[in-house]
């Protein structure tokens, strides 16, 4: 089972390694967008399939943080390593003050996540002085650390996967701590948590803060591949879309945002090019995924490997 | 439409072809001419998207689908007016499909991210709709030329005829909130003022206002004339409200962006008569290429088109003019984008020519809303021309570069 595991994940890493040859720059760009809204929908499913809250406010910290990035870089000449750092932490800043939404549970925090996601999509909107409204920020630079500079395409791509690799690792050893394993029992039974004695909202608290940094840093990634950013990051859509791809993809696993980000962003970008109606065709697979596989892809390959591995035992 | 089968196969040997460095210019000059259509064929702007898609066809039809000696071949790919899947879908036109230059988007926002890629790649962009002011002032792109607008362009000389011909004063001015809204209000404002006028109250409203009860109760009593710039589904929420309120027996309501053709066929007869654009068309303008053009379009479409249609359906013509020009080279983009700032062309909507700063020099009109009969659909409504304003610049009458010290429009 695990030696089955390391030959997949050794597939996967020599296909992720060997795509920007095999497949040229348009799959490339696509795959990278892929990687950083799987991000993006990894930080939503740290609340939602970890802890059990439906967040619909994480592209505010996702565009506060690009927003951010942008500004320093282009109005301002900071050099990578100070404004991409930067972008993290106001993002995170935000999450620090939009956390005081944890103090509600179910629709009530639903609904609060999404007018805070107004909040913020009105402003980047509305302050056209310095968020420069419709037109947003345009001419982001490669990122560049002195001398190391990234200077095309395919080499962002490595960068991003690199990035999305180690995050993944280090959201891996953390569900597997016991903050981590905190959260499912929170997830589970909140009132059972609180008799054990946690202070389940500050255990959420700081999963939200922290979910919230990792939104941000998708948005550094999202800023340095677009290289412009306007008000359409900062929108509802973009929270909806991601919570989606964790829900596809299947909820409380790392891999799952990812796959999520694979099938919705190809199916609008690639569907898009020959079948006029791609829209529905995305509505079709939202809908099949809530009647027959709520637990997302994920959940099928399980389901799959359970059959499978249930005839092997049963042949000899 | 592309096959689902070639995508898939063909991906993976055009991008060793290209890593090869033998990609485009292996077979130039005898493969058809490649030009990729970035419109909102589904979304909120689906309607316009679908006008602007069909003056393209229109005129690559008439012209049986050939330019400089060569076959055309137009891809049309749909952004959802949405400017990450605009950037991604222009890239996947110069990438994938390998187009030799693009055509779009539609959406204001999106032009920032086609233009991006244009600049990143180098393939020349044609811009036919989007109308961001600062594309041809503040942030020009090289390889980007404009075929359609600025949206204040439209702005300026409808201030002047508010103050000059209709004798207004005292103006009360309702903008859509937004880019394209401010730059079309402003620059209407700033020449009104210019003039003498004043500014009774400004009222801005977001898109998707659904009420506009509370912006017409704010109308100021000594107002004489209301000017609107309204965009999408709010163009028919303030037609109606003004008229539920009993507002058309008090004050008079002009359209300085208002009521276009792809609006009027939701309009009853109340709109006759009504100013209800100063744009740099009128589908009922009556010249000889434009009675072509619509009675063309009309044939085909079942309807009159919009400005998008015309703005589309002249992008053709500015193209094809320029290959020819250029006897189908368009693998020289240099020569390729010299060829497009160097013709003219005599568009349904006039004479056009591209200023120093590759936005076009052009006539905007002041259209009245009537009742026609058209040879082709009946009796329908639509936007004849009062007032021509001749060979109209994107500065307007002030120097260029004073214009551009001065900086954008903003609210």
């Amino acid at each position: 089972m695990d030696r089955g595991r390391a030959v997949l994940a050794a597939v996967a890493l020599a296909a992720a390694l060997a795509l920007p040859s095999a497949a040229g720059p348009f799959w490339t760009g696509l795959v990278t967008q892929m990687y950083i809204f799987g991000l993006l929908a990894l930080s939503v499913d740290l609340l939602l399939g970890h802890a059990g809250l439906f967040s619909l406010t994480h592209a505010s910290f996702f565009a506060v943080s690009a927003y951010t990035v942008a500004i320093l870089q282009v109005r301002y000449a900071v050099p990578t390593a100070l404004a991409a750092p930067a972008g993290i932490l106001a993002g995170t800043l935000l999450a620090l003050l939009f956390g005081l939404a944890v103090r509600t549970r179910g629709v009530y925090f639903i609904l609060i996540t999404i007018a805070f996601g107004y909040v913020v999509w009105g402003v980047a909107h509305r302050w056209s002085s310095f968020t420069g409204g419709d037109n947003g920020v345009t001419n982001v630079p490669f990122p560049a650390l002195g001398a190391a500079a990234i200077t095309s395409h395919t080499q962002y791509y490595y960068l991003v996967l690199a990035a999305v690799i180690v995050c993944g690792l280090g959201y891996r050893v953390f569900m597997r701590s016991p903050f981590g394993l905190g959260l499912r029992g929170i997830k589970a039974s909140e009132s059972r948590m609180q008799s054990l004695g946690f202070r389940t909202s500050a255990h959420l608290y700081a999963a939200f803060v922290l979910s919230g940094a990792l939104a941000s840093f998708a948005g550094v990634l999202y800023v340095y591949y677009n290289k412009f950013v306007n008000p359409v990051a900062a929108s509802f859509p973009v929270s909806v879309e991601a919570a989606l791809m964790a829900i596809v993809g299947g909820t409380g696993t790392i891999i799952g945002p990812f796959l999520g980000a694979a099938v919705v962003l190809g199916l609008r970008n690639w569907v898009s090019s020959f079948f006029e109606l791609h829209a529905a065709v995305m509505g079709a697979v939202f809908i099949a995924t809530v009647l027959w596989a709520p637990q997302g892809l994920v959940g099928i390959a399980g389901r799959l490997r359970a059959r499978f591995g249930k005839a092997k035992e049963r042949t000899p | 439409m592309n096959p689902l089968f070639r995508n898939v196969s063909l991906s993976g040997a055009a991008a060793l072809l290209a890593a090869l460095g033998m990609g485009a210019a292996a077979h130039a000059q005898t493969g058809p001419i490649k030009i990729g259509v970035l419109a909102p064929v589904t979304g909120p702007l689906a309607t316009p998207g679908k006008d602007m898609v069909e003056g393209m066809k229109l005129y690559w039809e008439q012209v049986n689908y050939t330019a400089g000696g060569r076959k055309v071949e137009l891809v049309i790919a749909d952004t959802t007016c949405n400017p990450d899947q605009a950037l991604t879908q222009a890239r996947r036109l110069v990438h994938q499909e390998k187009v030799h230059f693009m055509i779009g988007p539609l959406c204001g926002h999106e032009g920032p991210a086609v233009a991006q890629v244009s600049k990143e790649t180098g393939v020349p962009l044609v811009m036919d709709a989007a109308g961001a002011d600062t594309i041809t002032k503040w942030s020009r792109t090289p390889s980007v030329v404009r075929t359609a607008v600025s949206a204040s362009q439209i702005g300026h000389p409808w201030g002047e005829y508010m103050y000059k011909e209709l004798g207004l004063r005292n103006v009360t001015f309702i903008g859509q909130d937004y880019t394209w809204g401010h730059e079309v209000t402003l620059g209407a404002v700033r020449s009104f003022t210019a003039l003498g006028g004043k500014v009774a109250k400004m009222i801005w409203n977001p898109i998707g206002t659904k009420d506009y009860g509370p912006t017409i109760a704010a109308i100021p009593e000594d107002t004489d004339g209301v000017s609107a710039v309204v965009v999408g589904a709010d163009r028919v929420r303030l037609f109606e409200a003004w008229f539920n309120f009993g507002m058309d027996k008090k004050k008079k309501i002009y359209g300085g962006y208002w009521l276009h053709q792809d609006v009027l066929p939701q309009m009853d007869d109340r709109a006759i008569g009504l100013i209800g654009n100063s744009l740099n068309y009128a589908a009922g303008l009556q010249t000889p290429e434009n009675i072509a053009f619509t009675t063309a379009f009309a044939k085909a479409y079942k309807r009159l088109p919009s400005w998008f249609g015309e703005s589309a359906y002249t992008a053709g013509l500015w193209t094809k003019t320029a290959i020819d020009s250029i006897n189908g080279k368009v693998e020289d983009r240099e020569a390729f984008l010299k060829a497009m700032r160097a013709v003219s062309v005599k568009a349904p909507r006039g004479p056009l020519k591209l200023d120093a700063y590759d936005n076009p020099i052009q006539n905007v009109y002041v259209s009245r809303i009537q009742k026609i009969k058209h040879p082709v659909l009946g009796e329908v409504l639509t936007n004849v021309p009062v007032k021509t304003y001749e060979g109209v610049s994107q500065f307007w009458t002030w120097d260029p570069k004073e214009f551009l010290a001065r900086g954008p429009y903003k609210r």
